[in-house]
């Protein structure tokens, strides 16, 4: 009995063990190596121990740094505007398709396609349908007689959002659509019986209701839209100018390129900081809101 | 809007049939575009007028076809050796982070460890950091710190069997590539698995126990069956990771570790743009997450939204 | 085909064998050694790969070939030269990264090798190699670092010499009784009218996009009209008159130039001017191939050549790339041979016919070469007017380089004020080189 116990009391840390280690030896220690890195002045032919330390230098030097405060904003723009569109349209189409159509699945299936299939190929098939002639929306301009759009040069930020949003809509409908479907139906039935016409019911019961998931989905997609990379350096490498470089990009190239590893460490974590920031705030009102929901869940069920 | 309508109005066909088009139309454009030359690309001949060639996927398969190309004068993709790469590279990582992932997820959920939340929050934070954050310090400790000198018996002993130069290092490895995307993708899947194996009875496993089974094996032979949805749904998200990165394996692998994705980031390179072919190793890029959606998108969406509908 | 080299090698080895140990070549010795080499994704050296079975026939010494993007190329060097020992033995390199390697003490000198008369072949003739690119490309520690002089050494041997070259539409000209322009006066006019003569085409088609191809194709006119990035003691002057006009001409090409001109890289910029989108095309000799080639181009025997227009002089770019020895390759000796080969007479001509650029002046006026690409001497011509300090080739040029790329391409597509971006660029770069320590022995 008493070996038995033993052997019960250790097997958890067994079980647990490969992946503690796995996750500090790489996702932890790397985290603080970068950490400490941005500290120091490095460049990629040096290992840490030959670095100098530089105090807060990179992270001054940085913040003093036109590029990358313009390269902040394009992510920002990026991600705000791509989740808020993708957010809209995904929403209101799971609003308008949750019903009993055939060939829902079908569609279910073949949107997750595009979320499927790799960054870098996703990238490649945007960047030849934008190609200023070969692509597939000068064509169809041409065909019908307007003028053709240099889409990946006077509009590169905007041609690239429209590819993530290609992309990324599909993960929104999808849980929206799980969302709407686990809703009490009670409280659905209780309020068409009440008279309530699709509009009301849309913004006072289904849309409250949902909110909690839709602000997790929300975040979600406000991670992943900060680490989008490869569509981008595949279609315009973050040109014209910075008009698309994103800070995810920008580090790439610093370390790459511009051959500073520490200053892209310390872009790295000016990134986490801003992530963390997000995150967390988001957390508070996902707080506030699923109190209310729940609040509201209980109104309607004591009116009945 | 009539939701008792039994008979939907044709609208929502029309519109059904449209977004199925914009999904699915910029795929089907590269998989018809892959068999063109490029001649016949660049022509400007749209639609499907042209004669099909499989010229392309030759052209990108140069290097494992047992017969000479007659239109190349050296095999300059070596696709196939980066198709394999990929293949170890995805498999192996997805392998060890199921395992690894399920018996962390049993353990957290039938030994009480931290409260699911716990779970949730790390799963949060480690979605939230970007692959570019990683590439800084991945890049310098998978070259400089994550090594065995070579003049060490175990590092001589890699140096004589495998061949290579210099200190033995996990970049340029398959197994350095593998690790840091079994770290990346763990969190998820014990995330995932939790609620999965939560729903696992806990009499099935007391019964085995009764029968003398040791936590290995009430582990292996009565929890892993019951949870393969879950594990499904694990697996085709860790792969589809593994498989598609760019980032994070171009700053790690060597000549010979070559992933699927660093090859065709590096032949949209300035010089030659040669749609056809690009299209054509991005097909090949695609074709194991298609078939996969295709056969189990149950599992896709339970997968994706499992985390956020249920909390 | 890797069999093929194999066996090829396989029977050179037994042949050799065969002769006996008498005839002691000065290959014998690396017979069956295998070099890693690493080159650029570039038609030279596209070029270089059908002539290296030749190489390995030869010598039975064989070569395994990793190609790659150059930026790709320049990181993965990067990594490989600064460890212990490194699996290449011999790079190709983009003539800034000499800057780099040979500062951290990563290349061969290669005195070395040419001292040994084991390993050097005295019909080398190293003096029909083309002086400019031998300076620019192979030399360092010459005046101002990067250029000829007393002090330099040679660490590295030009291949694929490329300058830049006029490619204009023959036909298109003639139709309109064009003359080919001789000067930039001259060819910003044509490239405006183009687009009025011949709706829908482009005047002249260069590159634009953000980063180091703006940069690059405002270099290329910056020295013609008189400009320079730097003065003699290092401060920029990159925001003068002349460097203003550098900038307009860019501004002017790409407005007059063919749809999406401020977003094209190398490859959209030459793929639009083979469509027959574009009239002209100003940038390397190294296209010429391509443009011959019907698989790949509308305008086969359309195209003719011309000498980079002159503005206050001539002054064409030095381009291309440099072999040399890592100092931490494994076989260092078979890897000069390889060099050796590779840039000998015969060895250049070899890659001339195979499509390279060839960087002998004995090639460019060599019968066979210019027999199947008539165009060989114009550009043999081009590459006496070649200007090596066309760009600095400085270790923190990467740096000013891409600052100058981004902010050319904000001028291009956001109306940027020339003079007020180039102060900006010019600001920037004092900074730069204040801190990598240019202004030392100016106080």
């Amino acid at each position: 009995m008493s070996t038995s116990t033993s052997f019960n009391r250790l097997t958890p840390y067994v079980f647990l063990a490969p992946a503690v280690i796995i996750m500090a030896l790489a996702l932890l220690y790397p985290l603080g190596y970068m950490m400490y890195g941005s500290f120091r002045e490095w460049d990629p032919s040096q290992a840490m121990g030959e670095s100098t330390f530089v105090g807060l230098k990179n992270y001054i030097t940085l913040w003093n740094d036109p590029n990358f405060r313009e390269s902040t904003l394009v992510t920002l723009k990026f991600a705000v505007s791509v989740v808020t569109v993708e957010m809209f349209i995904g929403v209101g189409l799971a609003l308008m398709l949750d019903r009993n159509l055939r060939g829902m699945s079908l569609l279910r299936t073949l949107f997750i396609l595009p979320m499927m299939i790799a960054p870098v190929v996703v990238g490649l098939i945007w960047r030849y349908m934008y190609h200023p002639t070969l692509g597939i929306f000068n064509r169809g301009l041409k065909g019908v007689g307007l003028e053709s759009v240099d889409w990946l040069g006077q509009h590169a930020l905007l041609s690239v959002i429209i590819a993530d949003i290609w992309q990324w809509t599909p993960f929104i409908f999808i849980l929206a659509l799980a969302a709407l479907q686990s809703l009490p139906r009670s409280a659905l039935e209780a309020s068409r019986i009440d008279g309530a016409t699709g509009w009301q019911q849309i913004i006072h019961i289904k849309l409250p209701l949902m909110m909690p998931v839709l602000i997790v989905t929300c975040l979600l997609r406000l991670i992943d839209a900060f680490k989008v990379l490869e569509v981008i350096l595949v279609m315009t490498e973050g040109g014209p100018g910075l008009s698309t470089e994103i800070l995810a990009l920008r580090i790439s190239r610093t370390a790459t390129e511009f051959r500073e590893l520490g200053v892209a460490a310390a872009m790295s974590n000016y990134l986490l900081m801003l992530l963390l920031f997000i995150t967390v705030l988001m957390l508070i009102y996902n707080r506030i809101m699923e109190h209310r929901a729940a609040k509201a869940n209980r109104m309607i069920e004591e009116a009945h | 809007m009539a939701v008792e309508e039994k008979r939907q109005h044709p609208g929502f066909y029309a519109i059904l049939v449209m977004l199925i088009i914009m999904a699915v139309g910029p795929i089907l454009m590269m998989f018809i575009n892959s068999f063109k030359l490029d001649v016949d690309i660049i022509s400007g001949t749209t639609g499907l007028l042209f004669m099909p060639t499989i010229q392309n996927y030759e052209t990108a398969l140069c290097d494992i076809l047992p017969y000479e190309l007659d239109h190349l004068d050296f095999c300059a993709l070596k696709f196939g050796g980066a198709f394999i790469n990929s293949l170890i590279i995805a498999l192996v990582s997805t392998l060890l982070t199921l395992v690894i992932g399920c018996m962390a997820a049993y353990a957290l959920v039938r030994f009480r460890f931290m409260g699911r939340d716990t779970a949730s929050a790390t799963t949060l934070m480690v979605r939230m950091v970007p692959p570019a954050v990683l590439l800084v310090p991945v890049f310098g400790l998978w070259n400089n710190e994550f090594c065995i000198d070579k003049a060490s018996w175990l590092g001589s002993l890699i140096r004589d069997n495998f061949g290579g130069r210099g200190d033995v290092c996990l970049a340029g490895t398959h197994s350095g590539i593998i690790l840091i995307y079994v770290a990346m993708n763990l969190p998820f899947v014990i995330w995932i698995l939790q609620s999965f194996i939560v729903q696992v009875p806990r009499q099935l496993e007391e019964a085995a126990r009764m029968d003398g089974a040791g936590p290995f094996q009430v582990f292996f032979k009565v929890v892993l069956p019951l949870i393969k949805p879950g594990l499904a749904a694990a697996a085709i998200f860790t792969f589809r990771i593994a498989w598609n990165e760019y980032l994070l394996a171009s700053a790690l692998s060597d000549r010979d570790t070559k992933t699927v994705p660093i090859l065709i980031v590096n032949n949209m390179s300035e010089f030659n743009v040669e749609w056809g072919v690009i299209m054509a190793t991005g097909m090949l890029l695609a074709i194991p997450p298609i078939i996969f959606t295709l056969f189990a998108s149950r599992q896709i969406i339970t997968g994706m939204t499992a985390g956020a509908v249920k909390g | 085909m890797f069999n093929i080299s194999k066996t090829i090698c396989g029977v050179t080895a037994a042949t050799a064998l065969l002769v006996g140990q008498a005839l002691a070549g000065p290959y014998d010795e690396y017979q069956g050694t295998t070099l890693v080499v690493n080159f650029p994704a570039h038609p030279h050296y596209d070029a270089v790969r059908k002539i290296l079975p030749e190489f390995t026939k030869e010598t039975g010494i064989e070569v395994e070939v990793d190609q790659l993007p150059y930026l790709k190329m320049r990181e993965r060097q990067t990594l490989e030269l600064g460890q212990d020992e490194g699996d290449y033995d011999l790079i190709a390199y983009v003539v800034f990264s000499k800057a780099d390697y040979v500062f951290a003490d990563q290349l061969e000198n290669l005195a070395r090798y040419f001292m040994n008369p084991k390993l050097s072949d005295p019909s080398y003739d190293a003096d029909d190699l083309i002086d400019g690119y031998v300076y620019n490309i192979g030399f360092a520690g010459g005046s101002k670092g990067y250029l000829e002089g007393k002090t330099g050494s040679l660490f590295g041997i030009p291949y694929g010499s490329e300058t830049s070259i006029l490619g204009y539409r023959k036909d298109i000209f003639e139709k309109h009784g064009l003359e080919v322009p001789q000067t930039y006066d001259e060819m910003l006019d044509i490239a405006c009218k183009i687009p009025e003569l011949e709706p829908g085409m482009g005047g002249l088609s260069s590159r634009a996009a953000s980063g180091h191809h703006a940069s690059h194709a405002f270099l290329l006119h910056l020295a013609p009209l008189g400009g320079r990035v730097f003065d003699d003691s290092w401060n920029p002057i990159v925001n003068n008159e002349q460097g203003v006009q550098a900038a307009n001409a860019l501004k002017t090409i790409v407005d007059c130039g063919p749809e999406g001109a401020a977003s094209f890289g190398f490859g959209e910029a030459l793929g639009s001017f083979l469509a027959g989108d574009t009239a002209m095309f100003l940038d390397t000799t190294v296209v010429a191939g391509q443009i011959d080639d019907p698989s790949k181009s509308k305008v086969v025997g359309k195209v003719g050549w011309a000498l980079h227009p002159e503005g206050t002089r001539r002054g064409s770019q030095t381009g291309g790339f440099g072999i040399g020895i890592p100092k931490n390759a494994e076989h260092k000796e078979a890897a000069f041979l390889l060099m050796q080969w590779l840039t000998s007479k015969k060895g250049d001509k070899l890659v001339a016919l195979a499509g390279g650029n060839p960087s002998r002046f004995s090639t460019h006026e060599d019968a066979d070469v210019n027999a199947k690409f008539p165009h060989m001497a114009t550009f043999g011509e081009a590459l006496k007017y070649a200007d090596p300090d066309w760009r600095p080739i400085i270790p923190v040029w990467g740096k000013i380089n891409a600052d100058l790329g981004t902010t050319l391409s904000k001028v291009l597509t956001e109306d940027l004020d020339v003079q007020e971006a180039l102060d900006g660029v010019a600001e920037r770069t004092k900074a730069v080189m204040e801190e990598a320590g240019y202004y030392t022995w100016s106080e």
